[in-house]
């Protein structure tokens, strides 16, 4: 796994990738903290991070996306999958080398939040927990895109998808929450509502930037990553009996 | 060792491989033949572990590919089709991810990193981009990537394709030099390539195997007459004329007329596989024919490859499905028959018991009316 990882950081470092990830990223993140500062006027480090939700969407599929597509195009998968590491090794490998980069991203914001200590006074353990809740966003969002990754070998198409998977989890259970009650009888309502929480990963998210932890969101955020993981690991396992 | 059972890979309803069986000992170098699309690349990625089988198993030094990938992994050094690379990485950065994917220990790894290169011929261009590598290079490159660690077998799939005669010459000289310590399994199109690196060949066509056998045995079997080129000074056209002295000449052809020095190119053909030319020869020189040259035609790997797989007749999956459906039948007649055999047989036994019964019965009776 962890030669898997050395080699990841390494494409993503001596590739622009990693650069233009880190560099969008920081880009898109200056300007919506440029304009809630000056247009808002508000001083809150967690605020700005409701934003970094969709910076996330647009751009982890961006990072997401090469992680097995670029292999099975240029056909070096051949190398790793007949190598005698395990494919598990070699999904974890990827999924972390992945998580790195967006952990040194979001590390990077806190440059943000010492801009902000310098003229005021933001809250550190909502920016913690705010942090934290980025960080296990990021979790599931890698891990669907690397699931996606590994259906395609056509980049674009999984940039494409991953997006629209994202807005749909962000959306879907917004919009039906709003419309399940004009259809479905009282009785059955609310564990449906409850359930489908469950799956909106933004929402939960926002649980983290008002500063409340629940031990709930942090295990679905981690079931969710385990289990685009384990489909990450499914879909290869199965392109070697139907390829 | 490498042994492949019974194997078949279908696509959908495209039989891809159908039902080969083949072995490769240790410390062979074994070429497997075959035109593009035959099969070939497809059983090697089966070998190493890249796509499963259908049906059948394949053992790669004693162990099943698919219930100890990791162990046969080990064994096996793999150069895909199309030498894939990856192209932000250097070539020493490349060979030594190959080595860590390949679990050489932390220790050895340099040096057999470093043993790689030099065996390939890359320390010049060690430290260079393999994006910005002529072909040549990055199949080398791709060629370290296989051999690095000392794997016991290496499967090399069109090694030599597109590069230039002098690499071509290179690569095979590297090939030889694995004989001594490793098993090789080579598929290639070309087929002079082959004969002169390999021992024994496996023709493959249409997914199916064709023939294994040794290079110069196929070679030999393949002509069952032997054809003769002779150039002769023959002013009196007398030549031809051979044929009736000679019974064995099956066929005496003019190929080429010299305007120049008037010579004459001919191809003889015999019927048997013994030696005429000394009959020729003989023969000549009584109708005053001077010979300038005469040589037999040897029959090469790709005469025998051409007659192995152009007599094949082609199947459509209509006729192949309309074959297994045939087959399929067969054994439920043959099922069929031998259930009428048992139930003939039960019916027989029951008669001979009721018959044993009656003259018991009647035995009895005539006992009783003894009495």
């Amino acid at each position: 796994m962890l030669a898997v990882i050395k080699k990841e950081l390494k494409s993503y470092l001596l590739t622009p990738i990693g650069y233009i990830f880190i560099g969008a990223f920081l880009g898109i993140f200056s300007l919506f903290f440029y304009i809630t500062i000056f247009n808002s006027g508000i001083f809150n480090f967690e605020y700005l991070f409701l934003n970094g939700t969709t910076i996330a969407t647009f751009i982890i599929p961006v990072l997401t996306m090469r992680m097995f597509s670029e292999e099975r195009k240029s056909v070096t998968d051949q190398l790793l999958l007949t190598s005698p590491r395990s494919i598990v090794s070699i999904v974890l490998g990827k999924f972390i080398s992945g998580m790195i980069i967006l952990t040194i991203t979001e590390l990077l914001t806190l440059i943000y939040f010492f801009i902000l200590k310098y003229f005021g006074k933001p809250s550190l353990e909502i920016a913690i927990s705010t942090l934290v809740g980025f960080f296990l966003l990021c979790l599931v969002y890698t891990s669907l895109g690397m699931f996606v990754s590994s259906m395609t070998e056509n980049q674009i198409i999984a940039v494409f998808v991953t997006v629209v998977i994202f807005l749909m989890f962000w959306f879907l259970p917004q919009a039906l929450q709003s419309l399940l009650p004009q259809i479905l009888p009282e009785s059955i309502l609310s564990p449906v509502l409850a359930f489908l929480d469950v799956f909106s990963f933004v929402y939960m998210f926002e649980n983290f930037v008002v500063g409340t932890v629940y031990v709930k969101d942090i295990i679905a955020f981690i079931s969710f990553a385990v289990l685009f993981i384990l489909l990450t690991i499914i879909s290869l396992q199965r392109r070697k009996s139907v390829k | 060792m490498i042994e492949v059972k019974n194997v078949t890979k279908k696509y959908g309803d495209f039989y891809a491989v159908r039902n080969i069986n083949f072995e490769v000992k240790d410390g062979e170098i074994v070429g497997f033949l075959g035109r593009n699309g035959a099969g070939k690349t497809t059983t090697m990625n089966m070998i190493t572990g890249f796509i499963e089988a259908t049906e059948g198993e394949i053992i790669v030094d004693g162990y099943n590919v698919d219930i100890k990938p990791k162990k046969v992994k080990k064994e096996i050094g793999y150069m895909p089709e199309g030498t894939p690379l990856y192209p932000e990485l250097t070539v020493k950065e490349f060979v030594t991810y190959m080595a860590e994917l390949k679990l050489v220990p932390r220790k050895e790894r340099k040096k057999a990193v470093e043993e790689a290169i030099k065996s390939t011929g890359l320390e010049v261009v060690q430290n260079n981009l393999t994006r910005n590598l002529s072909r040549g290079y990055k199949q080398r490159v791709s060629m370290a990537g296989a051999i690095v660690g000392n794997p016991k077998i290496l499967i090399l799939d069109e090694p030599t394709v597109g590069l230039d005669p002098t690499q071509v010459v290179e690569i095979r000289e590297l090939i030889k030099s694995f004989r001594k310590d490793h098993t090789v399994l080579i598929s290639s199109h070309i087929l002079s390539e082959i004969s002169q690196i390999c021992e024994k060949v496996i023709i493959i066509d249409k997914g199916e195997i064709v023939a294994v056998d040794t290079t110069k045995h196929l070679e030999k079997n393949t002509s069952d007459n032997t054809v003769l080129n002779v150039i002769v000074d023959d002013i009196g056209n007398k030549f031809e004329s051979l044929k009736e002295e000679i019974a064995e000449i099956q066929e005496i052809k003019l190929i080429k007329e010299n305007a120049e020095d008037k010579t004459k190119e001919y191809e003889v053909k015999t019927s048997s596989s013994e030696d005429i030319r000394k009959q020729i020869f003989s023969c000549c020189a009584k109708n005053e024919i001077t010979i300038l040259e005469m040589k037999k035609q040897e029959a090469s790997l790709e005469d025998a490859f051409i007659k192995l797989v152009e007599d094949r007749p082609e199947y459509t999956q209509k006729e192949i499905k309309k074959m297994q459906y045939e087959k399929e039948l067969e054994e439920l007649r043959e099922e069929e028959k031998i259930k009428k055999q048992e139930r003939d047989d039960k019916k027989q036994a029951k008669k001979e018991e009721k018959a044993r019964k009656k003259a018991e019965k009647e035995a009895k009776k005539d006992k009783g009316g003894e009495e």
